[in-house]
């Protein structure tokens, strides 16, 4: 599982049928610049530090072993001060 | 997920059977690496799309026996190269 932090909500308002109307979050892994995209099933909101599973873990975290995410927010972390240099947090 | 452009399209006529006629693109991502990915949706170049890998790319696909480990999941509707 990987600690992330999310940025914002993601509008795609063209998509595949099995996506659904999922919420996706654009999240930033801590100590990375690359952003990537993930399946929200908590209801998170921006500036949470989250942790967020891959791969098959992915899928039945979406909520079925049939759903096509590879990447998707298993909880909010209630707690985490980031000590690692030169990520910018998001204003609050 | 990832967020990649859309380069170009891609045209390989003799391929797997398992590819089936599904459109291919080639896409890059932020630091402008190109990748191939199916594309169930119709994207344009220049489109912002999310990408979905592993085995969850073929089951964003109509049928998850066609061999694919990158699909397109969707068209991003607002994104510019600053958010990238």
């Amino acid at each position: 599982m990987k600690i992330c932090q999310v940025e914002k909500t993601l509008v795609a308002t063209s998509r595949i049928g099995q996506l659904g109307t999922r919420r996706l979050l654009v999240v930033r892994e801590r100590e990375s610049a690359s952003k990537q995209v993930a399946v929200d099933p908590v209801g998170c909101k921006e500036g949470d530090w989250v942790i967020v599973v891959g791969s098959s873990a992915a899928r039945s975290a979406a909520g079925s072993n049939d759903y096509p995410s590879d990447f998707t927010i298993v909880g909010i972390i209630d707690y985490w001060e980031d000590e690692s240099k030169g990520v910018k947090k998001p204003a609050k | 997920m990832n967020i990649q452009r859309v380069v170009r399209n891609l045209v390989t006529t003799k391929r797997h059977f398992w590819l089936t006629t599904q459109s291919l693109r080639v896409v890059e991502n932020a630091s402008g690496k190109l990748e191939v990915a199916l594309d169930p949706i119709g994207c344009k170049p220049g489109d912002f799309v999310i990408t979905v890998e592993g085995t969850a790319a073929r089951l964003a696909t109509d049928n998850p026996q066609i061999t694919t480990d990158l699909t397109i999941g969707g068209i991003i509707d607002h994104w510019s190269e600053d958010d990238w």
